[in-house]
């Protein structure tokens, strides 16, 4: 997270990591696509010419929280007025997922408040998710981040392939571990933004205790979130997209009450 | 969450951008040259700091006109500045400054990543619904002529309120553009710039491990090497003792001895050799291993080296029933080398080749002279072939014989072709390894072949002192 108090902006990365051809590019296209246009920038994508990420996507997502509503015209109304609140960013990177991009991925990595862990749903796959998870150990390790202390939320993309990991045993596997779990079809952008979501929820909740940052931004600590995807022109309620999560610890309510 | 150095100074961090960073300067000129060709509206970008980064535009006659007055240059210069002064508000992103000529500019902000970056001016231009010179031209200098005023206000550009806008629009997309290329462009580079430094860091971190490993692994040799040293000398000379006194007792010196205690005495002292040399060859391969075996060098005639080394070895060969034999060419060139090693190496290789031959066969030494390396070429052939004539000695036995996947090995310390052999035909298996070091300290080379039909052959390639 960066804080610029002076330029009234709070900035916070999120990451989306995983294994090669696993779907994060896509995860970040379909975002892209399902929210409002005013909210976010161009995608960027640096990529080789056969369409494999090469150093990282990026989708800045820009909003104004806590601020009253807009109104067009009045010419008080300049970027660093105090009393119209903080300008979020955030700023969704993906790492390249080809094996020999590890320096790559670490300096993507570096900063990170969240990170999104797109495995392929892919029987054949199991072991590459595996391999991946180690990678994005051994580089927090590097970055001296403990995997417990960075929010990371799972998601089992690739859904509407055949043979795939069975509902039942993502459901067993969700249970028994600590990440939150969703499931996903980037492609036709199934469970795209709860996993978003269920990420930006879990990077607030962190960033929140540490910082204090609702104090900063001027908003209740509960309404971030949901502001977040009023802002983005997610028309769905939170809460209720967030229960499509299994497993792990999203913390939502415990916060909210 | 980390907030250090290294994270302020990357390339994917949220520090603002500039625009003098993200465009280039002299495109950027083209570009607003191209939009006053196109709309006859002089076009000014300036940063966010307001240091103008490209300027298109032509004094209109009416500013010349206005300019030949004091007042009305300094009514000019106030209106210039003022406009180049202002900031858009964040609603549209437009701000309409009027001139006192009637004229009027537009000033348009540039957003970068939901940033202000810098704004462009668009004007003077002569908004549609003006038709007559404005009080305020008119009243600046009591010589300011109106019908001249008139008509060279309306040579200005005359554009109606929409198209202006649709022109900044036009602009500003144009621009955004570039902008977005420019980003894309210096985060490839930045990225680039910090992988390869990234990748360079973990190989060179990865390196210094190694070689830490490696200068570890290179001190515990030459530990082990001085360990055996020690021990070896340390052995042997109680072994000497042991071995000296048997000697006195098998020749009565102490006292007549019977049948059956001579044949024990006879026994010590033969295992007492067999141990003896079998801590000379530790010894000698620990020197050679820490480089303190001394090779004195002198001239040497080979063929009476090998001849010395047979009669050695003719007592064994006999009782074995080998037949040893020696084919030396005519005329052979002398060598500079240890005799005393030399004929270590020949004996160690005869030795070898008898123990390996069935009883019947035989075991021939072929020395002749190679005008250049003959199999081990080992590069710079066309220099090294008119100089470098070498010696050869193939030690050929018509034993059993080494697999052709084995010959390398052989001469790895304490290696035995079939470790079952070690009891059959006995050795330590050091012997063969430290003949390649000796004849790797002569500068020499040794390889294994194979002899037809049957048995190995040593080849053991020697260099010839120049003019010798």
């Amino acid at each position: 997270m960066q804080l610029n108090f002076a330029g009234r902006e709070i900035t916070i990365k999120l990451v989306y990591y995983g294994p090669a051809l696993s779907g994060k590019t896509t995860n970040l296209k379909a975002l892209h696509e399902l929210t409002a246009d005013d909210s976010h920038g161009r995608l960027m994508t640096l990529e080789t010419r056969d369409d494999r990420t090469l150093f990282f996507d990026m989708l800045p997502l820009v909003f104004r929280a806590g601020d009253s509503p807009k109104r067009p015209g009045d010419r008080s109304y300049t970027p660093i007025d105090p009393t119209m609140g903080m300008s979020l960013r955030l700023k969704v990177f993906t790492v390249p997922g080809q094996v020999l991009h590890g320096a790559t991925r670490r300096l993507v990595l570096q900063g990170a408040d969240g990170v999104a862990f797109v495995a392929d749903s892919q029987l054949t796959e199991t072991e590459n998710n595996a391999a991946s998870f180690l990678d994005l150990r051994a580089n927090l390790k590097e970055l001296n981040v403990a995997v417990r202390d960075l929010p990371l939320v799972i998601q089992f993309n690739k859904r509407d392939l055949p043979a795939i990991r069975s509902d039942d045993e993502i459901k067993a596997l969700a249970r028994q571990g600590r990440e939150p779990v969703f499931r996903a079809s980037a492609l036709t952008g199934e469970g795209v933004v709860e996993t978003f979501f269920g990420l930006l929820h879990l990077t607030w909740s962190k960033l929140e205790a540490e910082h204090q940052l609702s104090r900063i931004i001027g908003i209740q600590p509960h309404e971030f979130v949901p502001v977040a995807a009023r802002k983005m022109g997610i028309k769905r309620d939170v809460p209720v997209m967030l229960q499509s999560c299994l497993g792990g610890n999203l913390d939502f309510k415990a916060k909210d009450a | 969450m980390m907030q250090d150095k290294a994270e302020t100074q990357s390339p994917i961090s949220d520090e603002p951008l500039r625009l003098e960073d993200l465009v280039d300067r002299e495109a950027l000129v083209e570009l607003c040259d191209s939009f006053f060709t196109l709309f006859g509206i002089p076009v000014r970008v300036l940063s966010k700091d307001g240091t103008l980064l490209a300027d298109a535009a032509r004094e209109h006659d009416l500013c010349g006109y206005i300019n030949t007055f004091a007042s009305g240059r300094a009514a000019c210069g106030a209106t210039v500045g003022a406009v180049k002064m202002s900031d858009p508000h964040e609603d549209d992103g437009t701000l309409v400054h009027p001139c006192f000529s009637g004229l009027e500019y537009r000033v348009v902000a540039i957003d970068y990543d939901a940033r202000r970056i810098g704004r462009f001016i668009l004007g003077p231009y002569l908004p549609a619904e003006v038709t007559d010179v404005p009080s305020s031209l008119l009243e600046l200098d009591p010589n300011v002529n109106e019908p001249s005023a008139k008509s060279l206000m309306l040579k200005v550009p005359r554009a109606k309120q929409d198209t202006v806008q649709r022109v900044a629009r036009h602009l500003k997309a144009a621009l955004d553009l570039i902008l977005f290329s420019g980003h894309k462009t210096l985060l490839t580079s930045q990225m680039h710039l910090l992988s390869v430094r990234e990748s360079f860091r973990e190989l060179t971190e990865k390196q210094a491990r190694l070689q830490e490993a490696y200068d570890r692994l290179r001190e515990l040799d030459r530990l082990k090497s001085n360990f055996l040293a020690t021990v070896s000398h340390e052995l042997r000379t109680p072994l000497t003792s042991i071995i000296g006194y048997g000697e006195m007792l098998a020749e009565g010196i102490a006292g007549p001895l019977n049948d059956e205690q001579k044949e024990f005495v006879g026994t010590i002292r033969e295992k007492g050799e067999q141990l003896l040399q079998l801590i000379q060859s530790l010894l000698d391969m620990s020197k050679l291993e820490s480089g303190t075996m001394s090779v004195r060098k002198e001239r040497v005639r080979i063929e009476d080296v090998i001849g010395e080394v047979i009669k050695t070895l003719t007592p064994t060969a006999r009782k074995k029933g080998v037949t040893l034999r020696l084919e030396a060419d005519a005329n052979l060139p002398e060598l500079r080398a240890d005799p005393e090693r030399l004929r270590q190496v020949f004996i160690n290789l005869g030795d070898n080749a008898t123990k390996f031959t069935p009883s019947g066969g035989s075991v021939t030494y072929r020395v002749t002279t190679l005008a250049r390396g003959s199999s081990a070429d080992e590069g710079g052939f066309a220099l090294m072939s008119p100089v470098r004539a070498q010696i050869e000695v193939r030690v050929m036995d018509t034993g059993i014989g080494i697999p052709e996947n084995e010959r390398e090995k052989v001469f790895d310390a304490f290696y035995q072709v079939d470790s079952s052999s070690t009891r059959e035909y006995g050795g330590t298996g050091l012997g063969l390894s430290i003949v390649k070091r000796l004849v790797e300290a002569h500068d020499g080379t040794i390889v294994v072949e194979e002899n037809t039909p049957r048995g190995a052959v040593f080849v053991v390639s020697l260099p010839v002192p120049h003019g010798a």
